[in-house]
């Protein structure tokens, strides 16, 4: 037991020790020998170049899938499935875990759930509240006064605080409510497996298509049970008011998943997200101790299934706020904490290892490709964005003359140079596709908005100075001090147009 | 594997493939290697990089015209000696033999191309004697050649007007013209005489006021400045270092007796200082040049008290 606690201790430590070795390599480098530092810094830009390159195609690629089923109607499809012997006889059970959040934000979320096109005698909600939240018993009446007979079941669950062995976590509260659904399940006799669970951020307005397509992906996989099924998360609910800074960071958001939907050997659940009802109970529900349970939930079941799990893209949105405040730097802070909470997914890695180490079924070459995998995403977060902007020019600042008469101290510059046109290039690209993800323009706002929308773009290179890496390297330097972090949810409140 | 995963997966071997063929050539080429097919082996290079004003000159090197045109890098240069020539039309080549060292650069980033004569303008619009800049206000001044009329024009020689008469006892030739503070006066001065002058306002044939004519017989003025309230002058003479109000009749004050008949002076017309040198005889009898500083300030120096007092700082 001790050894497994410092080995995870070990585990904990790798990313963080990592990425502030590469940056103090670096810095050490460009000061001692700024021509090995450039040397490096030219073989990065240029990996740069062609990831910026294939990332771009991908999201392309991404964002057609998306557009080409945007108007296809799943129900339908599924009615199909009939005459190849499929019967859809799934429950969709919605989990809403919810923080602090007010009816303001509860309320769409449900109502999008009514508009949906799907039975809703097929749907049962769960609104998740904690007890300790002291308006949550007021909402989960006024929600029931107004919900209760929209859908088959309309739950309200009162997740208590300081559980033994819990972490105040939305796993932790998302755990307590599966649990009682599962009562709930029970008592009127349905299967499981006949359940799928979807666990939703509590701002969560899914598109109206959204159980229809993941009933027809659910029915119609090889293991329906051996897969999460994740959509795209798009932050439409409020992109028109948010302020332009935020919400260039949330459209971005988007776009990384878009890209991630296409890596298909690499792609984790995140955020909102759905899965086998029948698979959450075998792996023992969501982890009630970890903050990044939206990603860790994917891992349990990647390492229940020895290795033969995997997650299967919706092309379908599920909408979120993006999170701002009152005032610019206030909504920095918010977006800064937001990011930092996702990078805490980092977590996964000793929890990852630690699997891998107790198991014998999964080949040992994908536990090395997976871990990998894992590790190399968290680290380059965290680095990319100080290795492109603070230490790329070190080595002509710090280098003195010497340098600067050196061939490599000539081009070093213009290669950087080029990294930064192919990154306006790909830019474009982003710019044309957040105008078609975008949803209309709302009554009361003005045309002129539109214009600021492309405009806003330019400052694309402040956002990756301030949000790019820091957040992340900042989470990783907290695991590895051991100062764990609790879940602090984003507070999101909605602007009334 | 569906078919987005195909073109996903060509596209990823793709990248790789781009990254794994390119990174040498541009490590090598970032470094000062090229490579030479023939004897499979890099050769040590270097770069001369270009930058002229104007841009646009036509390169030669060795003799041999080059397709790029200044601001250019010239790349993978032998190590060598090397005559390089600059050419662009109605403007002087610029040549020079560059010596070309292994993996360095030799940036010669500074070339200005000096156009040729055709370049030169006429300013004046009518027959001049003299000339002053005026830096701050972007204004030529002129004299005609009688010594009698003052133009003015900007700096392409437009604008040319005349813009006030010298007074007519005022001997020629002035040795400076000077603007005052208030941009409403200019003095000029010669060895006895100062005239302070209104220039006419744009647009306006009649003079503002008439100029004022300040004669300092029997004195060489050496130089005289403009005081930051623009109605105190401070002249310079042979002899001495006085302050005068800009009014024909008024009593100078001699703030300073000279004992050198020529003596630098200098005045810092932000904080009204006057730094001078004069001569001064030691103990030993040896005479010492020295540099002092004479506040003239408002808050040093109260005028109407030292025009009553009429002090002089060095007896």
């Amino acid at each position: 037991m001790q050894k497994n606690k410092k080995v995870k201790r070990v585990l904990e430590i790798i990313p963080g020790f990592l990425s502030w070795g590469i940056i103090i390599l670096l810095i050490l480098l460009a000061i001692f020998n700024p021509v090995s530092c450039a040397i490096i810094i030219i073989v990065f830009d240029f990996y740069w170049i062609i990831r910026t390159v294939y990332l771009t195609t991908l999201l392309v690629m991404a964002h057609h899938k998306l557009y080409r089923q945007k108007d296809k109607n799943w129900l339908v499809e599924c009615h199909r499935l009939q005459a190849r012997g499929i019967l859809n006889n799934l429950y969709h059970l919605i989990i809403f875990p919810v923080y602090k959040e007010g009816l303001d934000i509860l309320r769409p979320s449900l109502r999008a759930l009514q508009e949906c096109n799907y039975p809703k005698e097929k749907m049962i909600v769960v609104m998740a509240f904690e007890e300790r939240n002291p308006g949550a018993r007021e909402n989960s009446a006024v929600l029931e006064s107004e919900f209760k007979d929209k859908f088959f079941r309309h739950l309200s669950t009162f997740h208590p605080d300081g559980l033994e062995a819990e972490a105040r976590t939305k796993g932790a509260n998302a755990t307590w409510a599966a649990k009682k659904a599962k009562d709930l399940l029970q008592a009127e006799g349905i299967k499981d497996e006949e359940v799928v669970v979807s666990c939703f951020d509590a701002d969560t307005c899914v598109d109206k298509e959204y159980f229809g397509c993941l009933s027809y992906h659910f029915l119609t996989s090889p293991k329906p049970h051996q897969a999460s099924y994740q959509p795209i998360p798009v932050y439409n609910n409020n992109i028109w008011q948010a302020p332009s800074f935020a919400r260039l960071v949330e459209i971005s958001s988007s776009f990384c998943q878009m890209i991630e939907s296409m890596r298909l050997e690499k792609f984790v659940t995140f955020s909102s997200h759905s899965m086998s009802f029948k698979t959450l109970v075998d792996i023992g529900y969501w982890p009630v101790d970890m903050v990044s349970d939206d990603s860790v939930i994917y891992w349990k079941a990647f390492l229940f299934y020895g290795g033969n799990y995997r997650v299967i893209p919706l092309y379908n949105t599920v909408s979120m706020d993006v999170a701002y405040s009152s005032s610019f730097l206030k909504t920095i802070e918010m977006q800064y904490r937001q990011k930092r909470r996702w990078a805490w997914g980092v977590e996964n890695f000793p929890f990852l290892i630690s699997g891998f180490l107790n198991e014998r079924q999964i080949p040992l070459l994908t536990k090395i490709r997976r871990s990998f995998h894992l590790l190399e995403s968290h680290v380059t977060w965290a680095v990319w964005a100080i290795i492109l902007v603070f230490i790329g020019p070190l080595p002509i600042i710090l280098g003195g003359a010497f340098f600067n008469q050196m061939a490599i101290g000539y081009n070093l510059p213009k290669i950087t140079g080029l990294l930064f046109n192919f990154t306006f290039a790909a830019s474009l690209v982003w710019v044309v596709l957040s105008r078609i993800i975008l949803p209309p323009r709302p009554k009361g706002i003005s045309w002129m908005k539109n214009v600021v929308m492309i405009l806003e773009w330019v400052m694309v290179p402040f956002i990756i100075l301030i949000i790019g890496s820091l957040p992340a390297l900042d989470a990783q330097t907290h695991l590895a001090l051991g100062r764990y972090m609790e879940f602090n949810p984003t507070h999101k409140t909605k602007r009334v147009v | 594997m569906s078919n987005e995963q195909r073109i996903r997966a060509v596209l990823f071997y793709l990248s790789v493939a781009v990254f794994f063929t390119g990174l040498p050539a541009i490590l090598s080429s970032s470094l000062g290697y090229k490579f030479n097919p023939r004897t499979l082996k890099f050769a040590k290079t270097g770069i001369i990089s270009l930058k002229t004003q104007p841009q646009g000159a036509s390169i030669y090197l060795d003799g041999k015209l080059l397709n790029d045109k200044t601001p250019a890098t010239i790349n993978e240069l032998l190590p060598g000696s090397y005559n390089l020539k600059l050419e662009l039309r109605a403007h002087y080549p610029w040549s020079f033999q560059v010596n070309v060292e292994p993996r360095k650069v030799v940036r010669l980033e500074k070339i200005i191309l000096f156009p040729k004569r055709s370049n030169i303008e006429q300013l004046n619009q009518d027959k001049v004697s003299r000339f002053w800049l005026d830096k701050d206000n972007a204004r030529i001044y002129y004299l005609n050649q009688e010594g009698s009329i003052l133009y003015e024009s900007d700096f392409k020689g437009e604008k040319f007007k005349e813009i006030g008469n010298i007074p007519p006892g005022f001997i020629p030739f002035p040795k400076e013209l000077k603007v005052s503070p208030d941009k409403e006066k200019m003095l000029i001065f010669n060895a006895h005489q100062i005239a302070v002058l209104y220039p006419r306002p744009a647009g306006d044939l009649s003079y503002t006021q008439p100029p004022v004519l300040l004669d300092f017989p029997g004195q060489q003025i050496n130089n005289v400045f403009w005081h930051s309230d623009s109605y105190h002058l401070v002249l310079v003479t042979d002899r001495s270092i006085k302050v005068t109000e800009m009014q024909a009749k008024s009593s100078p004050v001699n703030l300073v007796n000279l004992n050198s008949r020529i003596s630098e002076v200098s005045y810092e017309a932000n904080s009204d200082t006057l730094y001078f040198m004069d001569s001064q005889t030691g103990e030993d009898g040896v005479s010492y040049d020295n540099i002092y500083k004479l506040e003239l300030n408002k808050k040093a120096v109260l005028f109407n008290d030292l025009i009553r007092l009429r002090q002089n700082a060095k007896e």
